[in-house]
């Protein structure tokens, strides 16, 4: 049988035990997931000097930024091992030379090349012509829109003009694609299944953005007028679900008219039994 | 109406429904003094019977998959028949049943009925005001969206706060070490047969402890506002002279019943996504981590407890013992004193911890 002495070391070392788990426990810890860690592209240049830090800088504001597309995604190389991030053998490209721009961005934007390459401004290539980062930048890759179709931009090279009566005959047809988009974001945000419009939005825009390469006022006219009477249909469906949700309303302030009914009629028949 | 008092008659010589109805219905006498605040039980009731009928109608469209939840609710919501009403109908419900739950608490801490002889009453309302949570909590979950997902997970994670068994109680919570298909098996069987029957057993546990002890009188509009109990024996506390619940306090009941209504309707017509951040309607995605996910409004306050303290184990606790403590504050709180305005100490506590609830909840609500 253990002494009364034998136990209380024992006590203590369970105690010392106990406390520490506890103290292991109260130490800071974290739940939440812990964002993506940064490639190791991004942790080398943002701490080099201008030049080489200044595309991670522009990166970061850029579209590609904001869909996940990092450095590797377009230059290659490995971006988990910093020793061997630009070797080739590891599928590092580097940056292309010019005539080679629109084919560097074309392996993901396949469609937009080859509308490119059948423009005029694709077909000047090699010869002065712009590329794409003439237009949308290099690092601080910018979004399609027709604000990229602008006076000091196109001025660069040839006159605004023949470019004005382009975009003019797109900006329509582009508030209506904005229009839309808002609106079946707003149905998608109650619930409401918008798989199909956004479907068929996105074929749209496509079909739209397809015209952003093209300098032939006619064609993007015609083709304008034909994507604004597909819009037209998407936004009768729309028109429909907001006459839904109208009678819905209706409906409901009649059944809550009906609730508030029943409780005056209720109150006044339980003030009769108090009278009798 | 003679064919009608013939059924009536029919049924009366073979069971005595007459009797029946006599004693526990017009016979049956209520407090004078009982005030709108006693009508929140009925209301409970009558909300919960909704969510039990709405819930069954969801079941027959929805598909408790991880690959098809998200979409059979959508389908719901989109092409069955008036589905949209049914699934917003149960949303919004169980809030509002959360909201009704927690004035009827209030109700009950204020007016001081949860004083002895009726601390089974208290703990038996209790017990149910948790597996309300639960059963919000594992509902929650169910329509699979990025909402349910990492609010899951956010939540089944505090668990591992919890000294050895913690890591251990998450898997066990999720069926696997991340929120997954197992996760939503669980608490789609939690949500629609263990906490039902669970809570139909409380509410007849709390309903038969209603009937055994009587109702309590409110203490206002009377001289004696103390406890006239003495614990000595059983007594059943009745009222002489009081109203009968039927027709009176039945009619009490309906005007009440439709004022819940008529506010519930208000929700689920001009706001209805009032309580649906933005996450709830976009398909569950694992690779994606919103931004800020946050819990339903009635869990604000543990959200930002937790958060407060640099270690969840201490803002677990600390929610452990406060939950500890109302459970069982009929056994701590023995005063005979009922009337709120001769409780100081009791009146600032709970103010205070209301207020603080509330404080936490809108702080959650913005962190």
């Amino acid at each position: 049988m253990r002494s009364r002495d034998g136990i209380r070391p024992l006590f203590v070392r369970l105690f010392a035990l106990m406390l520490a788990a506890l103290i292991t426990h109260l130490l800071p810890q974290t739940s939440f997931a812990e964002g993506p860690a940064e490639i190791v592209c991004i942790q080398c240049h943002s701490g080099m000097p201008e030049k080489y830090s200044q595309p991670v800088k522009l990166w970061r504001g850029s579209i590609h930024a904001e869909n996940g597309i990092a450095c590797n995604s377009c230059h290659g190389g490995d971006p988990k091992d910093a020793a061997n991030a630009m070797k080739p053998e590891r599928g590092f490209l580097g940056a292309p030379k010019e005539p080679a721009i629109p084919a560097f961005c074309g392996r993901c934007h396949i469609g937009v090349m080859n509308d490119y390459l059948a423009s005029a401004h694709g077909r000047a290539l090699g010869k002065g012509g712009p590329t794409c980062v003439t237009c949308h930048g290099n690092h601080q890759v910018l979004k399609a829109t027709l604000e990229l179709i602008n006076e000091k931009s196109c001025s660069r090279c040839h006159s605004f003009d023949r470019a004005r009566m382009i975009r003019d005959a797109m900006q329509q047809t582009d508030g209506m694609i904005t229009t839309a988009e808002t609106r079946i974001i707003a149905f998608k945000k109650v619930g409401s299944d918008t798989e199909k419009l956004e479907k068929e939005l996105f074929a749209l825009r496509n079909r739209f953005h397809s015209l952003f390469h093209n300098v032939n006022v006619e064609m993007v006219n015609k083709e304008s007028a034909r994507i604004q009477a597909d819009l037209k249909k998407i936004q009768s469906v729309l028109a429909t679900w907001d006459d839904t949700g109208r009678k819905r309303k209706i409906a409901g302030a009649a059944a809550l008219s009906l609730m508030l009914l029943v409780a005056l009629l209720a109150h006044l028949l339980r003030k009769t039994f108090d009278e009798t | 109406m003679t064919l009608l008092r013939k059924i009536i008659d029919w049924i009366d010589l073979r069971i005595g429904v007459r009797e029946v109805v006599q004693k526990e219905l017009t016979g049956y006498l209520l407090p004078r003094n009982i005030n709108a605040w006693y009508s929140l039980g009925s209301i409970l009731f009558f909300a919960f019977v909704l969510q039990v009928l709405s819930g069954i109608l969801l079941l027959v469209y929805y598909v408790p998959d991880a690959e098809k939840a998200f979409k059979s609710v959508s389908f719901i919501m989109n092409e069955v028949p008036f589905g949209w009403l049914i699934r917003m109908f149960h949303a919004v419900g169980s809030n509002m049943m959360v909201l009704a739950l927690l004035l009827h608490m209030l109700s009950v801490l204020f007016m001081g009925s949860y004083k002895r002889p009726r601390e089974l009453n208290w703990l038996t309302g209790f017990i149910l005001f948790i597996m309300v949570q639960g059963i919000s909590l594992t509902g929650y979950l169910l329509p699979w969206s990025q909402l349910s997902f990492w609010a899951t997970t956010v939540a089944t994670n505090s668990a591992n706060a919890i000294p050895v068994i913690g890591p251990y109680l998450v898997e066990f919570l999720r069926g696997g070490v991340l929120v997954g298909p197992p996760t939503l098996g669980r608490f789609f069987a939690l949500h629609v047969a263990v906490i039902p029957i669970g809570i139909v057993a409380l509410i007849g546990a709390h309903l038969f402890l209603l009937k055994r002890t009587g109702v309590s009188a409110p203490p206002f509009g009377q001289k004696e506002t103390g406890n006239q109990w003495l614990g000595d024996s059983y007594h059943y506390e009745n009222h002489p002279g009081g109203i009968p619940f039927f027709p009176h306090f039945a009619l009490e009941d309906l005007r009440a019943i439709a004022i819940y209504m008529a506010c519930f309707l208000a929700v689920l017509f001009f706001d209805p996504y009032l309580f649906f951040p933005k996450d709830a309607f976009i398909p569950a995605n694992p690779f994606v981590t919103p931004s800020h996910i946050k819990p339903e409004w009635y869990f604000l306050a543990n959200y930002q407890t937790l958060k407060i303290f640099p270690n969840e184990l201490i803002g677990l606790s600390l929610q452990g013992a406060a939950m500890t403590f109302l459970a069982l504050l009929p056994f701590v709180d023995r005063g005979p004193e009922r009337h709120p305005l001769k409780r100081p100490l009791f009146m600032a506590c709970s103010i205070g911890g209301l207020l603080l609830w509330i404080g936490l909840s809108i702080w959650g609500h913005f962190s």
